[in-house]
C-alpha cells in the first residue's frame, strides 16, 4: 500500500466521517401538518411495535397537529437508555418506567412529573396497580399503569386430551397429571432456571397458595413475620417435590428454550405471566392454550388456589419535557376506557382501567381468576424499594436450590438475609 | 505489542525467504494433526453456525446435529428484511472507517513525535496516553454521554466516531511508537541535510516506513470498533443509525425463538470482518514478521 | 513500556545526536491527539473518578461524601459479597487466559513456525474467533452449549463421552471455566501472530548451534528461544491482564448482566453495570464510579509494577 493508497484511504474515511456528521435524521415522522408538535413515546417492548403504532394513529386522526414517534429498545438494555435519555437534551417526552421499586431512581433523581390532579380518570384505575407507579417517599403518583400481569399456568390443550388428562382442580389431581405426562416421555412443566427472573414468577405459580397470598404479605409488609416463617419454607419445599417434572438440567435451560419447548409440544405446562399470552399466540397460532389456578399443596395456607397479580408498568411524562400540555393530553387518553379497550384488544393483555373487558377468553379467564381470587406477586410489589432487589435474591437462591446446594429452609434464609440489609417494617 | 526484527545474518535463500529449521519427520506428522485438529476446534462453532443457518428452527429444534440437504437461505432472506441490516452495514462502516483513519492518523503524528524527542514534557505525555491503554472506558459511560449531549453530538454517529477514534489512541500510539524508535536516525539525518523541515520528514520518509505498522493498528482497531455494542446502545437512539452489533441485538429480542434466522443474523454480521480479514492478513503478517531488517 | 527486543546490539540508538525533534514540532505532532484523546476520553474518565466522591439520588447529584462510596462498597450488602466474588472471576479468568494463551498459543505459534506448507491457512483459521464480535460468540456458545437444543452434548453422547454432557451453562462450577475456555478460543488469534513475530527474531544460528551441541528441542526451547521472546511473553500477559479485569462483553453474553447460574460468571464490570443501570439504590451511580476508580486503580498500580519488573528481567537477560 503506496502513499498514494495511503492518502486515498485517508480521504475517504474522512469523508465518511464528514457523511456521518450529516446523515439526515430520518427518525422524524411524517409532518402531523404545519407548525405541528411532536411528541416522542419510549417503550421496552419493541413487540409491540405495530400495536401501538395504530393506537398512536388513532390519536394522530382525531388530534391534528399531534405526531407521535414511538420508539422501542430492548428490554435488557432499556433502563440505561431511559437513564441518559430522561437526563440529557433529546429524550422523550413519555416514557414507560417499571413499577414499585425499579421507579424510585427516577423518583428520587426528580426526573418525572407528579400527575396527581393532572390527569383526569386516574381515580378510574385500579389501585393495585395505581401503588406501581407510586413515589414510595412522597407518596405522589408518576405514572398511569398500562398492563396488569397475572401468574398462572399455562397448558397444552390438546396435548392433555391426547392423554386423556384435565386441567386439575385439586393437588393430586395435579401430581397425576405431572406423573402421566412424565410416563409419556413428555416434559411436564417448563422451566427456563438460567434466566434467574423466571424462578420467582414459578414460585409464586405453584406456591403462593401455601404461603397464603395477601394475608402472609400484609404480616411481612407489617414486621410480624418474615421470611423464614415455615408457611415460606413450605411454599419454596413445594418447588423441590415437582423438580422431577421439570425438564432436567433446568438450570441450564433458558427462558427462551423453555418457552421453545412449550411451542413446540415438547412440553405441557408453563407456568408464566400473562405476558406470555400475546407471545404464544404470535409465535404458534395453532396451539390451544388453556390456563388454570395451580391448586393449593396440602398442607397450604389457603384453602383456594390464588392468582398473583401485579403492576407491570406505567407511561410517565419527562419532566424535561417541551410539550407538557400536549404530553398530559395524551397521557389522559392514555388513561381512558377507549385506549384501554384497545389495548386490551391488540395486545391481549389486562388494562388496569375500570371498564375495559378483555375481548379474548382466556384473558377473560385470566382477568376472572384474579378478580376472584387475587393476590400479589409479593417480591415484586413489595421488596425492590432498595439493593439488593427482593427479586433478584429469591432468583439466585432458587437456582441453588434447583442445583442442590441449598435447601429450602436455606432460601428462606438468604432471602430474609437480604432483604433485612435494607427493609424495615411499615405499619 | 513489540515488534521485533529479524537481524542481520538470518540465514536466507537467494530469493530472500527465510530458511526455518524443520524437525523430524515423524514428529512434524503428529504436530500437523495437532494443528489440525485446533483448526477444527477454533472453526468448528463458527461453521455449525453457518450450517444452522441454512436449516429451518422446526429442524434445529427437532434435530440439533446433523444437516438436511438442500440448505435453505430463507432465514437470511427473513433476517435481511426483517432486520434492516442494510443500513446498520451502511452505519457500522461509516463509523469504523473514519474512527480507524483517525485514530490511526494522529497516533501516526504523535507516535513520532514521542519516539523522536528527548523532552521530559514528552516523556510524560506518552505517559499519559499508555495509561489510557488501562482505563475501563466503557465504565465511563455516562459521562461521555452527558459530553456529547452538551456537544449536541447524541444520535449522531459523528459523534460516536469521534469516542471511537479517541478510545483508539493509546493503542495505536504504543505500537506505533516502537516501531518509530527502531528505525535508524540515518534517513532522517540524511534528508536534514538536503534541508527538509520536520514536517517533511516526517510524511516523505518515516511515514512509508512504518506502513506494515500502520495497516496492523488499523485491523487491531478494526475489529473491536466494528464489534462493539455498549456505547451505540447510549449513543444513538435512532434505529436506522444503529451500528450492526445493536441492530443485531434487537433482532435477537423480537426473534428470539427462531434460531435459524439468528443464525443468519450473526454470519451476516461476521462476514465483512472475515473478508477484510482475509484481504489484509497478508499486510499484518508481512508487518508483523519482515520487520525493517530492509 | 514495553520496548522492542533489540538483538541487533544497542550501538544504534546513538543518542548524542539527540533530538531531531524540538519541543515546538513534536508539541505539534502531538497536538491533534492530545485534543482528541483528551476531551473524548481523558475529560469524561476524570469525571467518572470524580462522581464516587458524591452521594446521589438517581441521576441527580447529591452531596459531597468523600469517601463514603468506597466504605460502602466493600462494607455494604449486597457489594460486600458481589464485589470481592467478582473481583475473584476476574482473576480467575486472568490466570485461565494467560496459561491458555502462553501455553496452547506459544506451542501453535512454535508449530506454525516450523511449517511451511499452509502456514497463512492455518493462521487465518486460528484467528478467525476473534474477528467475531463477543455478543455474537456469547449467543453462538450459550446456543451450542444448551442442554435440551444444543449441538454439543449431543455430540458428546454421540461419541461416548455422555457423561461429560453437562449443563455446562447451569453449572456455577462449570459455567466460569466455560468463558475462561471461549476467551482462550476466542482471543487466541492474537498471541499466535505475536509468537509467530516473536520467534521469526530469534536467530537460527542459536538453535543450530545449541542442537549440534547435542540438545533435544526441548532443551533448546527453554534455555535459548524461551527468553528471547520474554518480551512478547510480557507483553501478551501485561494486556491479557488488563483485558481480563475489564471484561465484559463476553460474560454479559454468556450469562447475562446478573453473572447467571446464581453469580458465577459475575465479574466487575458487570457488577458496575448493574449498580448503575438496573438497581433499585437510588446512589447507583456514586456506587458504581467507585467501583470504577478502584478497578482503575489497582489495574494501573499491577500494570506499572509488572511492566517494571519485568523490564528489570530483561534487562539482566541481555
Amino acid at each position: 500500500m503506496n502513499r498514494r493508497h495511503l492518502l486515498a484511504t485517508a480521504g475517504l474515511g474522512l469523508a465518511a466521517g464528514a457523511l456521518s456528521a450529516c446523515a439526515p435524521s430520518s427518525s422524524s415522522p411524517a409532518p402531523g401538518g404545519s407548525g405541528g408538535t411532536t411528541l416522542t413515546v419510549w417503550s421496552w417492548r419493541p413487540e409491540d411495535k405495530d400495536a401501538y403504532a395504530t393506537f398512536f394513529q388513532k390519536y394522530q386522526d382525531s388530534h391534528p397537529g399531534i405526531t407521535v414517534a414511538f420508539q422501542t429498545f430492548k428490554n435488557t438494555e432499556y433502563p440505561q437508555v431511559l437513564t441518559t435519555g430522561l437526563t440529557g437534551s433529546n429524550g422523550p417526552d413519555i416514557a414507560q418506567v417499571q413499577a414499585y421499586g425499579k421507579l424510585q431512581p427516577y423518583v428520587d433523581g426528580g426526573n418525572l412529573l407528579p400527575l396527581d390532579g393532572e390527569i383526569a380518570g386516574l381515580d378510574k384505575i385500579d389501585k393495585a396497580a395505581l401503588a406501581g407507579a407510586t413515589g414510595r417517599k412522597d407518596g405522589k403518583t408518576y405514572g398511569v399503569p398500562f398492563a396488569v400481569q397475572t401468574i398462572q399456568m399455562f397448558y397444552n390443550k390438546a396435548l392433555f386430551a391426547k392423554h386423556n388428562l384435565t386441567a386439575p382442580t385439586t393437588w393430586d389431581e395435579f401430581i397425576a397429571v405431572n406423573d402421566a405426562l412424565l410416563a409419556a416421555k413428555i416434559t411436564p412443566i417448563a422451566v427456563g432456571g438460567k434466566d434467574a427472573w423466571t424462578l420467582p414468577v414459578v414460585h409464586e405459580a405453584l406456591g403462593s397458595a401455601v404461603y397464603g397470598g395477601i394475608p402472609f404479605r400484609d404480616e411481612v409488609v407489617a414486621g410480624k413475620t418474615d421470611f423464614t416463617d415455615p408457611r415460606f419454607v413450605a411454599s419454596v419445599q413445594v418447588l423441590t417435590d415437582l423438580q422431577k417434572y421439570l425438564p432436567a438440567n433446568v438450570v441450564g435451560v433458558s427462558y427462551t428454550e423453555a418457552q421453545s419447548l412449550f411451542l413446540a409440544g415438547q412440553a405441557a405446562m408453563f407456568p408464566g405471566g400473562s405476558f406470555e399470552f400475546g407471545f404464544f399466540t404470535s409465535q404458534n397460532a395453532d396451539l390451544e392454550l388453556g390456563v388454570f389456578q395451580v391448586p393449593p399443596a396440602p398442607g397450604a395456607a389457603s384453602s383456594t388456589a390464588l392468582t398473583p397479580g401485579y403492576a407491570d408498568g406505567s407511561w410517565a411524562i419527562n419532566q424535561a419535557t417541551a410539550h407538557r400540555a400536549e404530553a398530559l393530553e395524551l397521557l389522559t387518553w392514555m388513561a381512558s376506557p377507549e385506549y384501554g379497550q384497545l389495548f386490551a384488544d391488540a395486545l391481549g393483555q389486562m388494562s388496569p382501567i375500570e371498564g375495559v373487558a378483555p375481548s379474548q377468553p382466556l384473558v377473560a379467564e385470566m382477568a376472572k381468576n384474579y378478580a376472584e381470587h387475587p393476590s400479589r406477586y409479593l417480591l415484586l410489589t413489595d421488596f425492590r424499594w432498595g439493593s439488593p432487589l427482593g427479586t433478584d435474591v429469591m432468583g439466585n437462591k432458587l437456582q441453588e436450590l434447583f442445583l442442590g446446594k441449598i435447601n429450602a429452609t436455606g432460601v428462606a434464609e438468604g432471602v430474609q438475609k437480604g432483604i433485612a440489609t435494607w427493609f424495615t417494617p411499615s405499619k | 505489542m513489540t515488534s521485533l526484527t529479524t537481524t542481520p545474518g538470518v540465514a536466507t535463500t537467494p530469493t530472500g525467504k527465510t530458511i526455518r529449521p524443520r524437525g523430524p519427520r515423524v514428529g512434524r506428522g503428529v504436530v500437523t494433526v495437532l494443528m489440525s485438529l485446533y483448526a477444527v476446534v477454533a472453526i468448528g462453532p463458527l461453521l455449525l453456525m453457518v450450517a444452522g443457518s441454512l436449516r429451518t428452527s422446526a429442524d434445529l429444534f427437532a434435530n440439533p446435529v446433523g444437516f438436511e440437504w438442500p440448505p435453505t437461505v430463507s432465514s437470511y432472506v427473513f433476517a435481511w428484511q426483517q432486520a434492516n441490516f442494510s443500513r446498520y452495514f451502511l452505519n457500522s462502516i461509516m463509523v469504523t472507517v473514519g474512527s480507524v483513519v483517525i485514530s490511526t492518523a494522529v497516533s501516526v503524528a504523535a507516535a513520532y513525535a514521542i519516539a523522536r524527542s528527548q523532552s521530559r514534557l514528552v516523556q510524560i505525555i506518552e505517559s499519559v496516553f499508555l495509561s489510557g491503554l488501562m482505563l475501563p472506558i466503557h465504565l465511563a459511560i455516562l459521562p461521555v454521554f452527558y459530553l456529547l449531549d452538551s456537544l449536541h453530538l447524541v444520535d449522531n454517529l459523528f459523534g460516536l466516531t469521534m469516542v471511537y477514534a479517541a478510545a483508539g489512541i493509546p493503542f495505536s500510539i504504543f505500537v506505533l511508537t516502537a516501531f518509530f524508535r527502531q528505525l535508524p536516525y540515518e534517513l532522517e539525518e540524511a534528508s536534514m541535510i538536503d534541508g527538509a523541515g520536520a514536517f517533511r520528514r516526517f510524511w516523505s520518509v518515516m511515514v512509508p516506513l512504518v506502513r506494515p505498522a500502520i495497516a496492523t493498528v488499523a485491523i487491531f482497531r478494526f475489529v473491536p470498533v466494528w464489534n462493539d455494542f455498549l456505547y451505540p446502545l447510549v449513543l444513538i437512539r435512532s434505529a436506522d443509525r444503529y451500528p450492526l452489533p445493536v441492530g443485531l441485538t434487537s433482532f435477537f429480542g423480537q426473534y428470539q425463538t427462531n434460531w435459524s434466522a439468528l443464525f443468519a443474523g450473526l454470519v451476516i454480521a461476521t462476514i465483512p470482518l472475515v473478508l477484510l480479514f482475509l484481504l489484509a492478513t497478508k499486510q499484518i503478517i508481512a508487518g508483523l514478521t519482515a520487520g525493517m531488517g530492509k | 513500556m514495553v520496548h522492542a527486543v533489540q538483538v541487533v546490539p544497542p550501538t544504534r540508538r546513538r543518542r548524542a545526536l539527540g533530538a531531531h525533534l524540538g519541543l515546538a514540532s513534536a508539541l505539534g505532532f502531538l497536538a491533534p491527539a492530545l485534543l482528541i484523546f483528551g476531551v473524548f476520553v481523558l475529560y469524561p474518565m476524570v469525571t467518572a473518578f470524580s462522581y464516587s466522591l458524591f452521594s446521589w439520588s438517581g441521576t441527580a447529584r447529591g452531596g459531597f461524601a468523600g469517601l463514603a462510596n468506597f466504605v460502602s462498597l466493600f462494607t455494604q450488602e449486597p457489594y460486600a459479597t458481589e464485589v470481592p466474588r467478582a473481583f475473584g472471576h476476574n482473576l480467575l479468568i486472568f490466570v485461565g487466559t494467560v496459561i491458555g494463551q502462553n501455553t496452547i498459543g506459544l506451542a501453535l505459534a512454535h508449530a506454525l513456525h516450523h511449517t511451511t506448507r499452509g502456514r497463512r491457512l492455518f493462521q487465518t483459521l486460528y484467528a478467525m474467533p476473534y474477528l467475531v464480535s463477543p455478543v455474537v460468540i456469547g449467543y453462538l456458545w450459550t446456543l451450542l452449549l444448551s442442554p435440551t437444543f444444543g449441538p454439543v452434548n449431543k455430540v458428546l453422547e454421540a461419541i461416548g463421552l455422555g457423561q461429560l454432557a453437562v449443563p455446562w451453562l447451569g453449572n456455577p462450577d462449570t459455567a466460569l471455566w466455560v468463558v475462561v475456555l471461549v476467551a482462550v478460543w476466542q482471543w487466541i488469534g492474537f498471541p499466535v501472530l505475536l509468537y509467530g513475530a516473536a520467534l521469526g527474531g530469534v536467530p537460527p544460528e542459536l538453535t543450530e548451534a545449541a542442537s549440534l551441541d547435542g540438545a533435544g528441542g526441548w532443551r533448546r526451547f527453554r534455555h535459548i528461544t524461551l527468553p528471547l521472546i520474554t518480551p512478547a511473553i510480557t507483553t501478551v500477559t501485561v494486556l491479557g491482564f488488563i483485558a481480563a479485569m475489564e471484561s465484559f462483553a463476553l460474560p454479559y453474553a454468556i450469562g447475562g448482566s446478573s453473572g447467571t447460574p446464581a453469580g458465577a460468571t459475575d465479574v466487575l464490570s458487570l457488577v458496575f453495570y448493574r449498580t448503575a443501570f438496573e438497581s433499585g439504590d437510588s446512589n447507583g451511580i456514586g456506587l458504581s464510579s467507585a467501583l470504577a476508580t478502584c478497578l482503575f486503580v489497582f489495574i494501573f498500580g499491577v500494570a506499572v509494577l509488572a511492566t517494571r519488573l519485568m523490564r528489570k528481567r530483561e534487562e539482566s537477560l541481555t
